[in-house]
């Protein structure tokens, strides 16, 4: 029996399980989580607010979907998402170092590679239900007169397909930075807000450098409008290929991850 | 008797400063007390030993098997963290479930495990209630149980008495020694001579990072007793009191420079001047108002054996 249990111990995929669980119930009652869902509805409010001005004033000309493809960019693509992968990813390792529950954690049977990727798959489940719910209430709130069309529910599919997408790979960066810089939150505004904002309107491969490139690429070209320059992009990389790029990112960012996490030495300040 | 735990020349830098120095140990089943002052090198050992740390020089081996990056192992250790940390919005439950879970075991064998554990330290009632609500004795004998859920054959505690009250303390030494008579191999850590000797005679005495003393007890508490001792009384005639100790070989220095009414003795037997002075006090009907022993303290003791 006893050794049944040591072999059980020993599995990866039954430790990440295990981490998996843990985190998912500890990230649920966490007030961190009730914190970032309330974020995460804001442009749900915002939905209410322009829904309601388009019934009452009933001068707009916007179709919903128009609407909606915009609170994608605006809001969820180049905000919610980033800031989402940002607290999240980060704390996959820094919240055990500030709260000094680490020793818990690195003195049971399970291996430390387990541990960073069974918590960050519960962190990211955690917040692409966070971004999902929000962004189904806000389609169906700017489309409540439209719901009919069957071709908008594929534009849905596709725009939560890239968001979950961007925060699979933004949280696995995240996660990487927060193993071993000690103000990850610091360097990770920094870059969401200052390199990929920036990075993105470089000329040439240069643009290639940020993950909101491919997250873009992915979708159509932009509309001509008033909002067309939240979608604008130089050379967009093929679909397929972002997709791949945008995975084997997050491979290489989680694989760094759990190598800093295994051998750097974590000193917890008393 | 096989050692469990083996370190051999085991060093510790932090930086510039030094944590820990040439400590080779040999650590059999039972119960081991690693007594030293804080900041002495305790937490950095146990730290080494459970693999949280690693080590600039030296080895660490469990049951032969070295310990660093080796999570196998950890199903047969226990660990009792000194820091007062938890996830603080888990219930007393989910804290030690939760981390069972992370053993691979069923979820039957973790309620079991889980129940038994909770009920040992007195905290069936109460494991419903978030950590954040707990007093600070709770948490501790909570720091407890989840290092005891999964019945390890190795029990490693950071200072596990700090924070109880009297009675908790009486039931946790208990405890830890019933854990001794199972055959488990057990360290723990304090600052505190008494608690130390209530739980074992097997010591290892630590100071500035180096081993200072293994083994009996009795040695280190025979040096203790062979230190001059310093006793404060407050009382309502110190001078009388006072008058009564003057010509006496054990008393080697009376001193009423402080309070008013307070004399401090300096005395190289201190159970004899005890054993005298309530006598004193009905025979002189003298009214006290406190005795302390100013430096009644591991630090002292320590400073005095190394002719600080």
């Amino acid at each position: 029996m006893k050794k049944k249990n040591t072999e059980k111990d020993g599995s990866f995929l039954s430790s990440f399980k295990n981490v998996f669980s843990f985190f998912f119930l500890l990230g649920r009652k966490s007030k961190k989580t009730k914190v970032f869902y309330i974020l995460s509805f804001i442009p749900v409010i915002m939905a209410l607010i322009v829904k309601f001005g388009q019934v009452f004033a009933s001068r707009s000309s916007l179709t919903g979907i128009y609407v909606f493809s915009n609170f994608i960019m605006t809001f969820y693509l180049q905000f919610i998402i980033l800031i989402l992968a940002l607290f999240f990813g980060t704390s996959v390792c820094s919240e055990e170092l500030e709260g000094r529950t680490l020793p818990y954690l690195t003195t049971r049977p399970v291996s430390k590679a387990s541990f960073i990727l069974g918590k960050y798959a519960a962190y990211t489940l955690l917040i692409v239900a966070m971004t999902v719910v929000g962004v189904i209430l806000c389609f169906f709130i700017l489309n409540f007169d439209q719901l009919g069309d069957l071709s908008l529910y594929k534009i849905l599919f596709r725009d939560t397909a890239v968001l979950v997408l961007g925060l699979v790979c933004y949280t696995s960066l995240f996660t990487f930075i927060g193993t071993f810089i000690k103000r990850s939150i610091m360097f990770g505004l920094i870059f969401s807000f200052g390199w990929e904002n920036v990075i993105q309107y470089f000329p040439g491969s240069t643009q290639r450098f940020a993950i909101v490139h491919y997250l873009k690429s992915m979708l159509p070209s932009p509309s001509s409008g008033r909002f067309s320059f939240l979608l604008f992009r130089l050379e967009p990389t093929p679909p397929f290929l972002a997709v791949i790029i945008l995975i084997l990112i997050t491979a290489a960012f989680l694989g760094l991850a759990c190598a800093v996490f295994n051998f750097k030495e974590y000193i917890l300040e008393e | 008797m096989k050692a469990v735990i083996m370190t051999e020349k085991l060093s510790k830098w932090y930086g510039n400063i030094l944590g820990l120095s040439d400590v080779t140990l040999d650590i059999e089943a039972g119960i081991t007390g690693l007594l030293g002052p804080n900041g002495a090198g305790k937490s950095t050992f146990l730290k080494l030993v459970t693999g949280q740390i690693k080590a600039n020089i030296g080895s660490v081996r469990i049951n032969g098997e070295e310990v660093r990056n080796n999570h196998r192992l950890f199903s047969k250790i226990g660990f009792c963290p000194e820091s007062d940390s938890f996830y603080e919005e888990m219930t007393g439950w989910e804290f030690v479930t939760g981390l069972l879970k992370l053993h691979g075991l069923s979820s039957s064998e973790r309620e079991k495990k889980a129940l038994k554990a909770l009920g040992i330290v007195d905290l069936e009632k109460n494991k419903d209630r978030r950590i954040k609500t707990y007093s600070r004795g709770m948490r501790q004998r909570l720091k407890f149980a989840q290092a005891i859920a999964h019945e390890p054959e190795i029990l490693i505690l950071d200072e596990p008495l700090n924070g109880l009250d009297p009675l908790g303390r009486r039931k946790l030494i208990r405890l830890i020694k019933s854990l001794r008579d199972e055959g488990k191999t057990v360290i723990v850590s304090s600052h505190v001579l008494p608690e130390i000797e209530a739980m074992t005679n097997d010591i290892i005495l630590i100071h500035q990072g180096k081993i200072f003393a293994q083994g009996d007890i009795h040695y280190i508490r025979d040096l203790i007793d062979a230190h001059p001792h310093m006793i404060s009384v407050k009382c309502s005639d110190p001078r009388k009191v006072a008058s009564r100790f003057i010509k006496e070989d054990f008393i080697l220095n009376i001193d009423f420079s402080s309070e008013k009414d307070t004399f401090v003795v300096k005395t190289n037997n201190r159970d004899e001047f005890f054993s005298r002075l309530p006598r004193i006090f009905i025979e002189e009907n003298i009214d006290v108002k406190e005795i302390t022993s100013p430096d009644d303290n591991l630090q002292a003791v320590f400073d005095y054996l190394i002719g600080e």
